[in-house]
């Protein structure tokens, strides 16, 4: 079949070619050894070897901490004017385009969060193959979850074959093309083939609180928060708000929560829902593997193994998972 | 209407009810929808600019002059300062939110309205609609508990109801407190011992219930005991809405959001769902 063809030496002027379209973001192993969505500037070329970024690109979305709403005493409750400059992310494996899939179906609904909708609409996602490491649990059990991406680059002897997957991508494929060959490839199988699997809709007991495995994961659970930080889906926000010293103004943010801090379940008063840190991962539990509100039955884990490797306690929800969920491995 | 934006209102009144709670009336413009279609057991979101957001039943009924009361418990971080909001003092509003009382289900059918301390606001929501068409419904009960006699909300207007005939009135309170008058007939009782008192045909009799976590398992077994189904109990759930719509992520029952799907769930909905009951 006749393929569009790229040639690892042409990846450079690939890339320059994009960032005639907009910015241009995609893994980059910092001096600090950390890999990091950010900026590919010229001369700059993306950490292709790597699996995954520290954080995934949420961050792009839903910034960790951002201006939600202004007031003034004589406008009131504005939203944020922002300006969404047109952006590509360069080099994102299928786990982390199904996690902006799950965040479009939270943010994108029926009612669409204004700055979220904003930002996506500027975003050009071009994805990449990859190859699973021993964190990774992508390929254990298929998710509903979808990987769109407007580019997608399918690994393969020499280079990369590339396939436009929107309007965008097409215009994208004709202002590179050429520097991509037609060629016949067979186009090896990669990991989004885990994604995009419609799931029946299982009624499942409600989790067993009585199960050890709660209490021992509470037990060496440091409470850090890591996990929820670097998760794709975990999509939790706070909000503060702050008044003004001129006492006619205030801002009011949103800020990354975290379902495993005890703040999380507390109202006025003191009392709290989940009061112990077992009930608090039976949340996060049910969250990852059986999804909230309008996303009940769609499990928000992408597999990207991130939570497991950020864990100072090494602590792994999976093995319970594929125990509750009769995932087979 | 974008629900992520708080409409301006205006604060036209505050009522002192009891020490630490208060009736507040605010204005919006008329015929919004925050103010003039909701469902009693909905809730709105109040903002205080420069202090904060808090999720807050309703009250009060539908108005189409923008009118909306709220029922005020000063303990928090945005109701405490609203304890020195005067008249014209500006806030905001979203709203309305989430699923309230079943009232289509209730048509012909006898109600229990069963209000532990601060859960009167939403049931006085419920009655004050109930007694707009007193006719569609059969026998109407109010149960109320609270910590002491001067601890009663909306005291007056219930007995004012009940001397009208319009509902049959139930009074506990936990202790005798300082007030050396309380209400006529009421017993030194926790809420839900007041269930013995009663006798209803389980088959047409739907409790609605608001009240403290605390009260709620008590009170479901109680009812359970005259025989009602779990599918004619409704109850208000408590937890943290700091989004209201479904977003932020902090306030799920089980994997139903107590925001969208709630905050009223019949308890069958809530059958085997740890937390949902504390």
């Amino acid at each position: 079949m006749a393929t569009q063809f790229i040639t690892n030496h042409n990846l450079e002027a690939l890339l320059n070619r994009l960032r005639r379209y907009a910015e241009l973001h995609g893994p980059v192993r910092g001096d600090d050894g950390v890999v990091r969505f950010a900026a590919l500037t010229p001369g700059t070329l993306p950490d292709l070897s790597a699996i995954r970024t520290l954080l995934p690109p949420k961050k792009y979305l839903l910034y960790p901490r951002e201006t939600i709403l202004n007031y003034t005493a004589d406008a009131g409750y504005q939203l944020p004017v922002e300006v969404t400059p047109p952006l590509i992310l360069f080099g994102l494996h299928p786990c982390d385009l199904a996690g902006i899939d799950y965040l479009d179906r939270i943010f994108l609904g029926d009612d669409p969060d204004p700055l979220y909708a904003a930002r996506r609409s500027a975003l050009t996602l071009i994805g990449i193959s990859c190859t699973p490491d021993e964190f990774c649990s992508c390929h254990l059990s298929p998710s509903p979850l979808k990987t769109l991406s407007d580019l997608f680059l399918s690994s393969v002897e020499g280079g990369f074959v590339v396939s436009s997957g929107s309007p965008r991508g097409d215009e994208l494929l004709e202002g590179v093309k050429e520097i991509l060959e037609e060629r016949d490839i067979a186009v090896p199988e990669d990991t989004r083939r885990f994604f995009g699997h419609a799931v029946s809709a299982q009624v499942r007991p409600e989790l067993d609180a009585t199960l050890p495995e709660w209490q021992e994961l509470a037990d060496a659970c440091l409470g850090c928060g890591a996990c929820s930080l670097c998760c794709p889906t975990c999509s939790c926000f706070d909000v503060l708000e702050f008044g003004g010293l001129d006492g006619r103004s205030a801002v009011r943010v949103g800020q990354w929560d975290n379902c495993l801090f005890k703040c999380h379940a507390e109202v006025a008063g003191g009392m709290s829902f989940r009061k112990n840190r077992a009930e608090r991962f039976r949340y996060r539990y049910r969250h990852k593997y059986r999804g909230f509100g309008p996303l009940q039955g769609i499990p928000s884990c992408v597999g990207c193994g991130r939570c497991r490797v950020v864990c100072p306690a090494g602590l792994d929800l999976r093995p319970l998972a594929e125990r509750l969920e009769e995932v087979t491995p | 209407m974008n629900s992520h934006l708080p409409t301006p209102a205006v604060v036209s009144a505050i009522l002192p009810l009891t020490a630490d709670t208060s009736l507040l009336t605010l204005h919006t413009e008329p015929y919004h929808p925050v103010a003039s279609s909701f469902l009693p057991g909905q809730f709105l979101q109040l903002s205080l600019p420069g202090i904060g957001e808090i999720p807050l039943s309703y009250c009060g009924v539908p108005s189409r002059d923008g009118s909306i009361e709220l029922c005020i418990r000063h303990v928090g971080h945005v109701t405490t300062p609203l304890k020195s909001a005067v008249p014209g003092d500006a806030v905001g509003v979203r709203g309305p939110f989430g699923r309230g009382f079943p009232l289509s289900a209730y048509a012909g059918q006898d109600l229990l309205l069963i209000a532990g301390g601060l859960g009167m606001a939403p049931l006085r929501s419920l009655l004050l609609l109930l007694l707009k068409q007193r006719g569609m419904w059969g026998d109407v009960t109010v149960l109320y508990g609270a910590r002491e006699a001067g601890a009663l909300l909306f005291i007056d207007e219930l007995l004012e109801l009940q001397k009208r005939g319009d509902i049959e009135l139930l009074l506990a309170v936990d202790h005798p407190g300082h007030c050396l008058e309380g209400p006529p007939d009421c017993r030194i009782a926790l809420l839900p011992a007041l269930l013995d008192q009663l006798t209803v045909d389980p088959d047409r009799t739907c409790a609605a219930l608001c009240g403290p976590p605390v009260v709620y398992p008590l009170l479901v077994s109680g009812l359970r005991r005259l025989g009602l189904a779990d599918s004619r109990i409704h109850l208000s759930l408590e937890r943290r809405m700091k989004c209201g719509v479904g977003l932020c992520g902090h306030c799920a029952v089980g994997t139903r959001f107590c925001c969208v799907d709630g905050p009223v769930f019949s308890c069958a909905e809530l059958a085997g769902i740890e937390e949902a009951l504390v």
